[in-house]
């Protein structure tokens, strides 16, 4: 029992910060983020070349790969989805630009790094056993510290910086930010910013446990929107619950049902769909969808 | 709608050019090998191994003076197709090898493909040679797809009854990635490791492909405390994460699979925590590897920069393609004349040490001679490089 | 006649020309055979994207069409291999299988809207490749192979369809069904759209509301549509089933599901004709740019994303401005 609380624990922290950054972009612009996966894989490789390559300190990777993905995010903002959200008759015509900017990614990560799974040396040796009830490598909960002192800051910096604000107001209602002094174009390169930041920096944490391969990408998205949706879109404690329901409910449910294979995540996608169908608009959504 | 006629003609326009432009620039005439495989997306590892020793053995070739069949020498020219890990895709791809006059293919790399392409290859006489396990792809009515490799079903008792005997192993546990593959190969390898009498303790337990945290998904395994545990069909991708989760939890058994892995890999997903894990591999460890072996290491590392050590069970499709074809020249454009070849076909293994020999197997399995006789090497991890643990033969 | 003006007239004579005569005939010509294949694959997902249009049209993005493909084509497979039913009453079966299950599926789920809809949507069709790992009928994870062609169809002695498995090349045959197929599906579609059906469909798309206020069934309409759609879905998947004469899970997988919708996207969604275009451009797209291997995926992302950047409204937006065309 004090091993499944743990796990759900450490994917909860994880997923919740995959989740953060597709949520803060999808609350800004009402872009569905297909490239958000993607961007955590680059993160994932920044990190695994600066740290496991050329030997780096690791914190200095991790900061690199959140300024790879910070300025990488905010050319694709202001060059393409600003353009196309402004050209378009239907937003939802941002989701073919959103999945062309996965695939081009992807095929640069497969040109650049590479196809084979990556690994970096373990940032910390050695495992927690509590009495065999509790199993937990010393790495896992350096990085479930960290991710979760990351999430402190994101909601520190959402709530009481003039940045936070701006974007909150934003999220909120594009018009009435935009009549009260906001500006909008900056504000939501700022935001794209951020949220592909995001990614970048849980990609630069895990690499140090999971590892990376270019395959993570497309699977990581579809996560992080289920995620988003068990939370409700577009609200930022929706996706830190969507994260750590999530993460519970896999843990349990692969502790509780392991003898029926095969059926454990189809039981977590169905319970999930029920739960969609029960209440739209996820756990804190605004029920507009 | 006349727009759409339109483009359509300028685009068929468009690729007859380019098709016309690749055509001549070798003096031997070019013999055209197809690979059909998954070059991008999450299983691009399996496919570009594949093509790349493909496409280093070519270039080889081509540089020292060509191939030489009956009396024309050849410069090898590989094709490939990525087929996106798409059945759809890859039946296009099968399409694309026939319009290209190509008799002769590698690939594809899963069971989807390499059924879906079944009926293509087989009405454009097209022989292939998958890495897809499924018996009914080789067994007769089935007649032009030859097993590339060694299959689960066939390495799987050799390695059980190898630890049987030696380490003493009496239980074993299964775990698979929920996908078609993986779940095949561990069907296969529990109903073989129970006719040899071993107990297995585990066989339901599952994982999605995109596991990031292989804990709590061991946690149930490792409880049954399984003298061996088996990775089934594990993706190059997964297979240090599983183990590092396996021995962080304390499990101190075996731990091997029946798919090739990669040395570095190992080495920077589970460092040390890999150090006697069984995998099947080719015949690149040091006792074995010929020096021609060693050569085409050297060369796939200079074209590629790096080399993968899945490649040296990926090196002899093009080899056994090619000595048959010197074996009986009429069948470059005959599949009919390579398939009766195939029955008598025998020649020395370059890649090898000793006198191992490729010829044409699959006898007992498929009960045709399907399958290339490539020597099932078992390695085992250590410290960064793998050692061989014992080889044997398939019939 | 019916109101067609004389050029949609000759446009679609021309249209149905090139693509039962014309272009049997260029590839005859140019012996470039294998793009029989690749023209019938985009006719069937073309099938399969016309119903995710139709999804869009009550404002509702669909990612879930590979669900319902994979349904049709595990149960034609099914009819076919372990009932012995002929494969051209399978197909309608499979359609009308995809349909009942969206009917069940969509009674639920149909009350949600935006990335909600199209995130459950998503999940389906991972519900449905896992669902068809799991069961015993499917067969699991062996998937099911060696699949007849479809036999013949004859009535009262009449032969209307003959024989796949006696045919020299089946390609060319192939390739006339999956057409037959795609210009009834657009027919309909296009009936449909043009029909007091297709003006709800439009106030509904654009407000839910106030269409169910002046009186619109929008629950019956939704259900209606989203049926057709699957059923859509399940025929293009049944067919290829039949044409790979193999089923697996993974022969439609969310990759799929996300296609679709970027078929209809590229084509643009306000035509009816745009999935079909935004198949064919997507897919002939991918085959074309095989000549330069590595680099094939980088390219063909990097015209994606220049296309919809600069035509954000789908590539027949060029023509016809915006707006509606029909």
């Amino acid at each position: 029992m004090e091993q499944i609380l743990a796990n759900g624990v450490y994917l909860g922290s994880q997923y919740a910060m995959i989740a953060l950054g597709l949520t803060l972009i999808f609350a800004l612009m009402n872009v569905l983020n297909f490239a958000h996966g993607q961007m955590y894989v680059i993160g994932g490789f920044v990190t695994y070349t600066i740290y496991g390559q050329w030997g780096v300190p690791f914190v200095l990777a991790l900061v690199m790969s959140c300024v790879t993905l910070a300025i990488l995010g905010a050319l694709i903002e202001k060059f393409l989805f600003a353009p196309v959200i402004k050209g378009s008759a239907r937003e939802e015509s941002t989701m073919l630009l959103a999945a062309g900017i996965a695939f081009f990614l992807d095929a640069v990560i497969l040109l650049v790094f590479g196809e084979k799974q990556r690994g970096v040396p373990k940032i910390v040796d050695g495992v927690f056993n509590w009495d065999f009830r509790i199993i937990m490598p010393y790495d896992r909960i350096l990085i479930c510290m960290l991710a979760i002192l990351s999430i402190v800051a994101f909601i520190g910096l959402m709530q009481y910086t003039k940045t936070g604000r701006a974007l909150r107001a934003l999220a909120q209602d594009r018009t009435a930010a935009q009549l009260m002094g906001v500006n909008v174009d900056r504000y939501s390169m700022i935001g794209f910013a951020l949220g592909a930041m995001l990614a970048g920096l849980v990609g630069g944490l895990l690499v140090t446990i999971t590892g990376v391969n270019l395959g993570m990408g497309g699977p990581t998205s579809i996560k992080a929107f289920m995620m988003v949706m068990i939370g409700g879109a577009g609200v930022i404690s929706g996706a830190i619950w969507g994260g750590i329901i999530l993460g519970f409910m896999e843990a349990i449910g692969l502790a509780l049902l392991y003898q029926y294979g095969d059926i454990t995540y189809l039981l977590i996608f169905v319970s999930l769909m029920i739960f969609l169908a029960i209440r739209p608009q996820g756990l804190m959504g605004k029920p507009w969808g | 709608m006349q727009r759409r006629s339109l483009m359509k003609a300028a685009l068929t326009a468009a690729t007859l050019t380019a098709f016309g432009a690749t055509a001549a620039f070798a003096e031997n005439p070019v013999l055209k090998i197809g690979f059909v495989g998954v070059t991008s997306g999450p299983a691009a590892a399996w496919g570009i191994s594949n093509q790349r020793s493909m496409e280093a053995r070519a270039a080889w070739i081509n540089e020292t003076g060509g191939y030489t069949i009956g009396d024309t020498t050849y410069d090898i020219e590989i094709v490939s197709f990525d087929d996106q890990k798409d059945p759809k895709r890859a039946i296009a791809g099968m399409e694309k090898m026939a319009q290209e006059g190509i008799h002769y293919v590698v690939g594809p790399n899963v069971d989807d493909g390499a059924a879906a392409v079944r009926p293509v290859a087989e009405s454009n006489g097209i022989m292939y040679f998958p890495y897809a396990f499924p018996k009914e792809l080789y067994q007769a009515p089935a007649s032009n797809a030859v097993l590339g490799m060694v299959a689960n079903y066939q390495s799987g008792p050799a390695i059980y009854k190898y630890l049987m005997e030696n380490e003493g192993v009496k239980t074993v546990a299964f775990i698979a990635a929920n996908e078609s593959d993986p779940l095949s190969q561990r069907d296969g390898g529990v109903e073989a490791a129970e006719a040899l009498g071993l107990e297995v303790v585990s066989a339901s337990v599952t994982y999605q492909v995109d596991t990031t945290d292989f804990t709590p998904v061991l946690t149930p395994v490792m409880r049954a405390q399984p003298d061996l545990l088996v990775l089934s069909g594990v993706s190059p991708a997964n297979a240090p994460q599983l183990i590092r989760s396996a021995r962080e939890l304390g499990f101190q058994g075996l731990i091997s699979t029946e798919t090739a892995q990669d040395a570095g890999v190992l080495a920077e997903g589970a460092g040390d925590l890999a150090n006697g894990f069984i995998s099947v591999g080719g015949a690149s460890t040091p006792e074995l590897a010929s020096p021609m072996m060693n050569e085409f290491v050297q060369r796939y590392t200079d074209m590629f920069g790096e080399y993968n050590d899945e490649s040296n069970t990926k090196v002899y499709a093009l080899e056994y393609i090619l000595e048959t074809l010197k074996a009986d020249p009429s069948a470059i454009t005959d599949v009919d004349a390579f398939q009766a070849t195939m029955d008598t076909f025998e020649a020395p293994n370059p890649y090898m040490n000793g006198d191992a020999k490729l010829r044409y197997v699959g006898m007992s399995s498929f009960g045709q001679r399907r399958q290339v006789a490539v020597p099932l090497v078992v390695n085992v991890y250590q410290d960064g490089a793998f050692e061989t643990l014992f080889v044997a033969e398939v019939d | 006649m019916l109101g067609f003006s004389s050029k949609q007239l000759i446009g679609v004579g021309v249209f149905l020309f090139v693509i039962f005569i014309g272009v049997p005939l260029v590839i005859g010509a140019t012996g470039r055979w294998d793009f029989f294949f690749t023209l019938t694959s985009v006719a069937l997902l073309a099938i399969a994207s016309a119903g995710v249009w139709l999804t869009f049209y009550i404002g509702r993005i669909n990612i879930g069409q590979g669900a319902f493909a994979l349904i049709g084509a595990y149960v034609s497979a099914i009819l076919v291999v372990k009932a012995g039913w002929s494969f051209w009453i399978s197909l309608p079966a499979a359609g009308l299988f995809a349909a009942v299950v969206a009917v069940l599926i969509g009674l639920p789920i149909l009350r949600l809207r935006g990335v909600y809809f199209a995130m459950i949507t998503l999940v389906l069709t991972q519900v449905v490749t896992l669902t068809a790992l799991a069961l015993p009928i499917t067969n699991g994870a062996k998937g099911i192979s060696n699949i007849p062609l479809p036999s013949g169809l004859s009535i009262f002695g009449i032969p209307l369809i003959p024989d796949f498995g006696s045919m020299e090349n089946t390609k060319l045959a192939f390739y006339l069904t999956a057409c037959v197929l795609m210009v009834v599906t657009y027919a309909a579609l296009y009936r449909l759209v043009n029909s007091r059906l297709g003006h709800l469909c439009r106030s509904m798309q654009q407000n839910e509301e106030l269409a169910s206020s002046i009186g619109v069934n929008i629950a019956y309409i939704r259900i209606v549509i989203f049926a057709i759609s699957s059923f859509f879905g399940g025929i293009g998947g049944a067919m290829f089933g039949s044409i790979a004469q193999s089923v697996y899970p993974s022969t439609f997988v969310v990759a799929d599901s996300v296609n679709f919708m970027l078929n209809c996207f590229l084509g643009g969604l306000g035509y009816v004709f745009g999935p079909m275009l935004g198949t064919l451009v997507l897919y002939f797209g991918w085959d074309l740019l095989f000549e330069i291997g590595k680099y094939q995926m980088l390219v063909y992302s990097m015209i994606l994303i220049a296309v919809i950047r600069f035509l954000p409204n789908g590539l027949l937006s060029v023509r016809f401005g915006k707006g509606d065309k029909k």
